[in-house]
């Protein structure tokens, strides 16, 4: 395959668009030194272009690696397992932490607006859900992958908690709400939507 | 690769903006003064996700400048508020629940200098809406902190004829939408008279002490407090403080209740392009529940209640 195909491949898997074919053609071109330095590079143009703080000497996968090496490990051959677990571990842990982070803002930022919308939001997690283990969706975003149903779930604890405040304090910000003097009707038409739920 | 278009968009789009961002804030100007020099009754929809509703407006202006307003819901329960001059007189059964001032429904001034810190704004074309000639306005986000705004104004008189919430993808989260609009006609006395459910609002004296005890390490950009309040909880007899901000355009509520070792979970969800997001947080009087509310999106929300804090020494009461 040429390396055209799999750049493409990547940079889509990047911008999260990538099908499962891509997916696995960059998965199994993993252990290319070169893609994973392409994938690198593309993350730091892309950290520029959304002006988000990188640090690209941060290594996360080296200090597990790292940590994972000091311990003892029951296993007499070490080096056996450091070897191919490292190679595969620091690509693996780096591209979860990433893709986990891209999915996690991602299906944050969706809501249910349509159910054409959930499916979509169905495939993308799925598609992460190889690399992406959930300690690296509970390093920024722990709840984001229980978003739709949690607020059904939410009021376990003290039951209605949240039923009973919930509709006053919506109905209290549509009220203080007004885009204008003259514009009263849309705020207004959004706290009456409320009520006739 | 997939982004170098992206670049190209971007300076392009900064390039272009100069040009057409004059005229395009001349209609915004001319919006903020629509409401106060016009007479004016229609009828126009309101859809959300999970909702769509008709409803009726009659908006007057005397000779006197004095602006009378009545909004009543056309479809189902009957839904009613009587406005005369930007302070709500009267409002039905449910809406007036947990109303205690008149400043509900309050005229906030479109700000269009502020509001261009946050937004894009751009003429995109023209349009007809209602039987009316318009013109259409796009309010892009500059950032992920805030929806996008498509406005079709009246050519004429340069009211809102429609008015559409986009999020990032460019999903509609909530249409306004006029759908018949006489411009001009004087309303009569007997359409100003509001019907027998609506129900005359008081003006509460004593909320103007309000100790600020509330905080955000972290706001979005451009946001900033425009409105610090207390009222009672809904379902309890604990003072709820309420925070509200505002970009301009958008705006958002943070309710802050306290816990009293009572064990709840945090809780999210989403009404139309209303977001909703409750966080327990620590205080040194024991937990509360933070509760943010409004027009942004979720992820937004969430990083808002998360950054709430207690001042320091001033607990709540």
């Amino acid at each position: 395959m040429s390396r055209e195909a799999l750049q493409e491949s990547l940079s889509a898997v990047m911008d999260n668009e990538a099908d499962e074919m891509e997916l696995r053609r960059v998965l199994s071109a993993s252990d290319d030194a070169e893609l994973r330095a392409t994938w690198s590079r593309y993350q730091i143009a892309r950290a520029v272009m959304h002006k988000e703080l990188l640090e690209p000497r941060l290594d996360i996968a080296a200090a597990v690696s790292a940590a994972l090496a000091d311990e003892d490990l029951p296993v007499q051959s070490k080096t056996v397992v450091r070897g191919p677990w490292r190679s595969v571990g620091r690509f693996a842990v780096a591209a979860s932490v990433t893709v986990a982070v891209l999915a996690g803002v991602r299906l944050y930022n969706q809501d249910e607006v349509a159910s054409t919308q959930l499916a979509q939001q169905a495939a993308q997690p799925a598609m992460s859900a190889p690399q992406a283990q959930s300690p690296a969706m509970l390093a920024g975003f722990s709840t984001a992958s229980e978003q739709q149903g949690e607020a059904e779930t939410a009021s376990e604890a003290t039951p209605g908690w949240h039923d009973q405040r919930l509709p006053a304090y919506l109905r209290q910000h549509a009220q203080q709400a007004a885009m204008n003097a003259n514009e009263s009707a849309l705020p207004y038409a959004r706290a009456a939507s409320l009520e006739s739920r | 690769m997939r982004f170098i278009p992206v670049i190209c968009l971007l300076f392009g789009g900064w390039l272009a903006l100069p040009v057409v961002a004059a005229e395009a804030q001349d209609w915004l100007e001319r919006l903020a003064d629509a409401g106060q020099s016009q007479s004016f009754q229609g009828t126009f929809v309101y859809e959300r996700n999970g909702s769509f509703s008709t409803h009726r407006i009659w908006h007057r202006v005397d000779e006197t400048g004095v602006v009378r307003e009545r909004l009543m819901q056309l479809d189902g329960v009957e839904q009613e508020v009587l406005r005369v001059d930007g302070s709500t007189e009267c409002v039905s059964g449910t809406l007036a629940d947990q109303l205690d001032d008149q400043q509900a429904w309050s005229a906030h001034d479109l700000d269009s200098q502020r509001l261009l810190e946050s937004y894009d704004l751009r003429i995109i074309g023209e349009s007809r809406v209602a039987g009316r000639a318009a013109v259409v306005l796009a309010l892009s986000p500059r950032d992920q902190h805030r929806y996008g705004v498509e406005l079709h104004l009246d050519q004429e008189s340069a009211l809102p004829l429609k008015s559409l919430l986009l999020n990032d993808k460019g999903q509609l989260l909530e249409r306004f939408q006029f759908t018949q609009l006489d411009v001009g006609t004087l309303p009569t006395d007997q359409e100003l008279q509001s019907g027998t459910g609506c129900q005359p609002v008081t003006a509460s004296k004593a909320a103007a002490e309000v100790v600020e005890a509330w905080r955000s390490d972290w706001l979005p950009p451009g946001f900033t407090l425009s409105r610090v309040a207390e009222r009672r909880s809904p379902a309890s007899n604990e003072q709820v403080a309420s925070l509200v901000y505002f970009d301009g355009l958008a705006r958002f509520s943070v309710f802050v209740e306290p816990l009293r070792g009572v064990m709840v979970e945090d809780a999210r969800s989403q009404i139309g392009p209303t977001a909703a997001v409750s966080r327990r947080l620590a205080t040194a009087d024991g937990d509360v529940m933070v509760t943010v509310v409004g027009e942004i999106p979720l992820g937004t929300a969430e990083r808002v209640a998360l950054s709430m804090r207690a001042i320091e020494g001033q607990a709540i009461q």
